[in-house]
């Protein structure tokens, strides 16, 4: 009831407005606190923790300038991983996408290939890396194999979501001509997912750059096995180098990303 | 030539949607379907495209070299063929949008080439004239490299036909070709399609009578999908009321979809004025 009258006899309800709110904290606050007892979580730790922190946190500094030129080579090698993973990725994704597209694979065809989306999505990258290396052993080609199966999951569904959007009718009259299945998806599906499909690309490329970092310190090579090869040999001064080199090779990718989806997005806009 | 014979469909609920429907269509004619909404006019269509199946009855194309296509028995490769030979006029906005004019143009001749020349190659320079100039015909070449999408609803509809003048087809059929346009643009489009028929067949459904009165050489009526009509386009005023029942009114005063022209005494002489505009 929307009336001034109903509303103040809503209001007169004093404290039991605010029972509802109330019990979900309490509730919500004892999960937290039997959360943290559990995982031993204790604030007692933080004091002495934090003083160690600014002490380990000295050793970081200077950054060790003298590593810079041998790093470089690592990170050319962490963004020719996501470079060479990417249009990997994307072919991969392209062919999940038409399966598991509604409007032009049959169902036998589209349940698969939506459920390996689906478990790909849930799959962390770092599993997809350690299955892979402990079929093909340690090395960048793991690496590359895990980014670009990594994205599937996310083009591969954003594929398939774009061209159950086309409009049905667009697909008849390409039909009607008498083309085939697969010149309708060359002339008429993938011009029309073309504008969005590139910038997810371009994104995804930004994804894997950081991912490569990642799965780098675990194995795949790169600046991120040198930054953990660093902090193990307690080399901390090189690491904050290495830490600086990422920094600036992550930030550099998303600038880049940045401007060519905008390029992308603009030029495919139906002005 | 094509023949229609005995199309029936229905829901599987009972409801009949196409009841023994029957015509043929000879050389030089243009062939107006009529019909209130939901009478089957579109579905006669589909079957006869091969894209919905009737349950019963056929549709076969005689070509003018003899060869004769089952329409609604052929599937694969079969229907492609048929397909091929059958220039379709849908409404223009089912016209690929992000494709050039000119690519949506030589998407008509697909059909005749192979899948792996259409996908690593495109198409050939000759192509692309004979596109142009299927453009020039429907005086869309000045708009040939212009994104689809960026036209209007009449440009569209001209790209349209086109397309389907471009693939040389035994037979045109037209679906709604002026259904979304205002009265000038669909004036344009029916001078576009009368001088079509004259060298090959045009069958097309409409939902303006006076167009088709003035238009077309024969007129097929359908009510509840059944035909209740074929023969000479001029329609009486009764014939209107038997075929349209309680729309009669809105198709025969159909609100004016494009922003409304200031009001004129003449608007044939508005009208007019629009074609000039686009000779």
């Amino acid at each position: 009831m929307t009336t001034a009258a109903g509303l103040a006899s809503e209001r007169a309800g004093g404290w039991r407005r605010f029972r509802r709110p109330f019990l979900a904290a309490l509730v919500l606050g004892a999960l937290v606190w039997w959360s943290a007892a559990l995982c031993r979580v204790s604030l007692d730790e933080l004091g002495p923790a934090l003083v160690k922190g600014i002490e380990v946190g000295g050793f970081f500094l200077p950054p060790d300038w003298r590593a810079l030129p041998e790093l470089l080579q690592p990170a050319l090698v962490t963004m020719l991983l996501a470079a060479v993973a990417t249009p990997l990725g994307l072919a991969l994704s392209i062919g999940f996408g038409l399966a598991g597209a509604r409007n032009l694979a049959p169902e036998w065809l589209r349940m698969p290939a939506r459920w390996l989306i689906g478990i790909e999505r849930a799959l962390p990258e770092l599993i997809t890396l350690l299955l892979l290396v402990a079929a093909l052993g340690i090395g960048p080609f793991p690496g590359v194999m895990a980014l670009a199966i990594g994205s599937i999951g996310m083009l591969g569904k954003l594929i398939a979501d774009a061209i159950e959007e086309i409009d049905p009718r667009v697909l008849e009259s390409v039909e009607s001509v008498g083309a085939t299945r697969w010149q309708t998806i060359r002339h008429a599906v993938l011009p029309e997912i073309m504008p969005g499909l590139l910038a997810n690309t371009i994104f995804r490329f930004e994804v894997n750059v950081r991912s490569s970092v990642l799965l780098g310190a675990a194995g795949a090579g790169g600046i991120g096995f040198e930054l953990n090869k660093a902090m193990s040999m307690l080399e901390y001064e090189r690491a904050m180098t290495a830490i600086l080199v990422t920094l600036a090779l992550v930030f550099g990718a998303e600038r880049l990303s940045d401007f060519l989806r905008r390029r992308v997005l603009d030029g495919g806009k139906l002005k | 030539m094509l023949y229609v014979e005995n199309l029936s469909k229905s829901l599987p609920n009972g409801r009949v949607l196409l009841d023994r429907v029957s015509f043929s269509v000879k050389p030089g004619e243009f062939v107006g379907i009529l019909g209130a909404s939901g009478a089957g006019k579109s579905l006669t269509l589909r079957c006869v495209l091969g894209l919905t199946r009737p349950d019963s009855g056929r549709a076969r194309l005689v070509t003018s070299n003899g060869t004769e296509f089952d329409l609604t028995g052929a599937s694969g490769r079969r229907l492609r063929e048929a397909r091929r030979r059958m220039g379709v006029i849908f409404q223009g906005f089912h016209l690929v949008k992000r494709l050039r004019v000119l690519d949506n143009v030589m998407i008509g001749r697909l059909g005749e080439i192979s899948p792996w020349r259409s996908w690593f190659y495109g198409f050939t320079d000759r192509e692309a004239a004979g596109a142009f100039e299927a453009l020039r015909c429907v005086k869309m070449e000045s708009c040939a490299e212009r994104v689809t999408g960026t036209l209007s609803g009449g440009e569209m509809q001209r790209v349209a036909i086109a397309r389907a003048m471009f693939q040389q087809p035994e037979l045109f059929l037209a679906d709604e070709p002026i259904a979304s346009l205002d009265p000038s643009n669909s004036l344009a489009i029916m001078k576009l399609l009368r001088p079509l028929a004259a060298a090959t067949p045009v069958v097309g459904v409409f939902h303006q009578p006076e167009m088709t009165a003035r238009f077309c050489t024969r007129v097929i009526a359908i009510k509840h999908g059944r035909i209740i009509y074929d023969g000479a386009p001029e329609l009486s005023h009764a014939k209107l009321e038997e075929i349209y029942g309680n729309e009669l009114m809105e198709v025969l005063r159909p609100a004016p979809v494009a922003p409304a022209p200031a009001p004129s005494p003449e608007p044939a002489h508005s009208a007019g004025l629009e074609l000039a505009k686009l000779a």
